[in-house]
C-alpha cells in the first residue's frame, strides 16, 4: 500500500483506521438554529437540512421589517479529525448578484458559530469584512 | 443615487458614511506568526504580507522532521464592517491536489485564531476535518 500524502501531521489517520470508509454524519448541525443575539445585524437564522449527505443551507439576514431570504446552496460538512464520523463544522458559499459570501461555522457545545467573510462584487466601494454570529437550537 | 443591494443590516452603510473604497490596510495581519501549541499537529506558522496591495500568506504545517512549507498563495482580506479601512480576517484556499484546505483566520487582541476546514480528493477515505488553532507573533 502506497503511503497516504499529507500537508501536516493531523492529515494522517490513525494505525489500523485506514480504509474506514463511512460518511459524516451531519445530524450535530441539523435543524433550525437561531441567532442568540435578537439584535444582530447579521444572520438571524440558519435552517440546515440533509440532501443525501450533503448539508444545504439556507440563511436568513437581519432586515425589516422581515428577516431577508438568502435562498438554499449546497455546503460541506466537516468531523473533527481524520478518523471522525460526527458532523463538527461546515462551510458553505453565497454567490450573490452583489457579493460573495463565505460562512465557515463550527459547533462550540451547544452553539453554532457561524463566520461569515463578505466580499462586495458591485463596485460599491463597500470594504470586504467579517463578522460571527452565534446560533442555538430552540 | 441607487440604493445598494444588501442582505443583512450588516450589508448597509451607516447614513452619511462614504464608503471606504480602495484595499483595506492589512498592518494588523503581516508578519510571521506562531503556533501557540508548541505540539500542534497542524498549522505551525504563518507568514503573511503584503505585495502590490494583494495580501500573501504562506502556510507550515507540523511534521516530525521540519515544518512542510505550503507555498505562498494570495489571501482575501477582510475589514470589520462595510465602512472599514483595517483588515483584521482572511481568508486563502490551498488545493494540494489530494485535499483542498480554506483558511479562515481573524486576529484578535494580538491573537490570530485559524480555522481549517479541509476536503480530501485522494479517495483515501480519510474523513474531511476542521481544525482550530491559535497563533502568536
Amino acid at each position: 500500500m502506497s503511503s497516504l500524502q499529507t500537508t501536516r501531521t493531523k492529515d494522517k489517520p490513525q494505525p489500523g483506521r485506514i480504509g474506514l470508509v463511512l460518511p459524516v454524519n451531519l445530524r450535530p448541525l441539523l435543524g433550525g438554529w437561531v441567532n442568540y443575539d435578537k439584535g444582530s445585524t447579521g444572520i438571524q437564522r440558519l435552517e440546515i437540512d440533509d440532501w443525501e449527505g450533503t448539508p444545504v443551507v439556507r440563511a436568513f439576514g437581519a432586515g425589516h421589517p422581515d428577516p431577508i431570504d438568502w435562498g438554499e446552496v449546497a455546503g460541506a460538512a466537516f468531523a473533527d479529525g481524520v478518523d471522525g464520523h460526527h458532523a463538527v463544522a461546515f462551510t458553505a458559499t453565497y454567490h450573490l448578484d452583489f457579493a460573495t459570501v463565505l460562512l465557515a461555522a463550527y459547533l462550540n457545545k451547544r452553539l453554532l458559530v457561524v463566520d461569515a467573510y463578505s466580499t462586495f462584487t458591485d463596485g460599491s466601494g463597500r470594504a470586504s469584512y467579517f463578522q460571527r454570529d452565534h446560533l442555538y437550537l430552540p | 443615487m441607487t440604493a445598494l443591494e444588501y442582505v443583512r443590516a450588516e450589508d448597509r452603510l451607516p447614513e452619511e458614511t462614504a464608503p471606504p473604497g480602495g484595499a483595506l490596510d492589512p498592518a494588523l495581519l503581516v508578519g510571521t506568526w506562531f503556533a501557540t501549541d508548541k505540539q500542534a499537529a497542524g498549522v505551525v506558522r504563518l507568514e503573511l504580507r503584503q505585495q502590490d496591495g494583494c495580501l500573501l500568506v504562506r502556510a507550515f504545517g507540523a511534521d516530525p522532521v521540519q515544518p512542510n512549507d505550503w507555498g505562498e498563495i494570495e489571501a482575501t482580506a477582510y475589514g470589520s464592517s462595510v465602512a472599514a479601512v483595517d483588515a483584521m480576517a482572511f481568508s486563502a484556499m490551498y488545493d494540494f491536489g489530494f485535499l483542498v484546505t480554506i483558511l479562515a483566520a481573524y486576529a484578535k487582541q494580538g491573537i490570530l485564531v485559524l480555522d481549517t476546514f479541509n476536503t480530501f480528493t485522494d479517495a483515501s477515505g480519510r474523513s474531511n476535518y476542521f481544525s482550530r488553532e491559535f497563533f502568536h507573533r
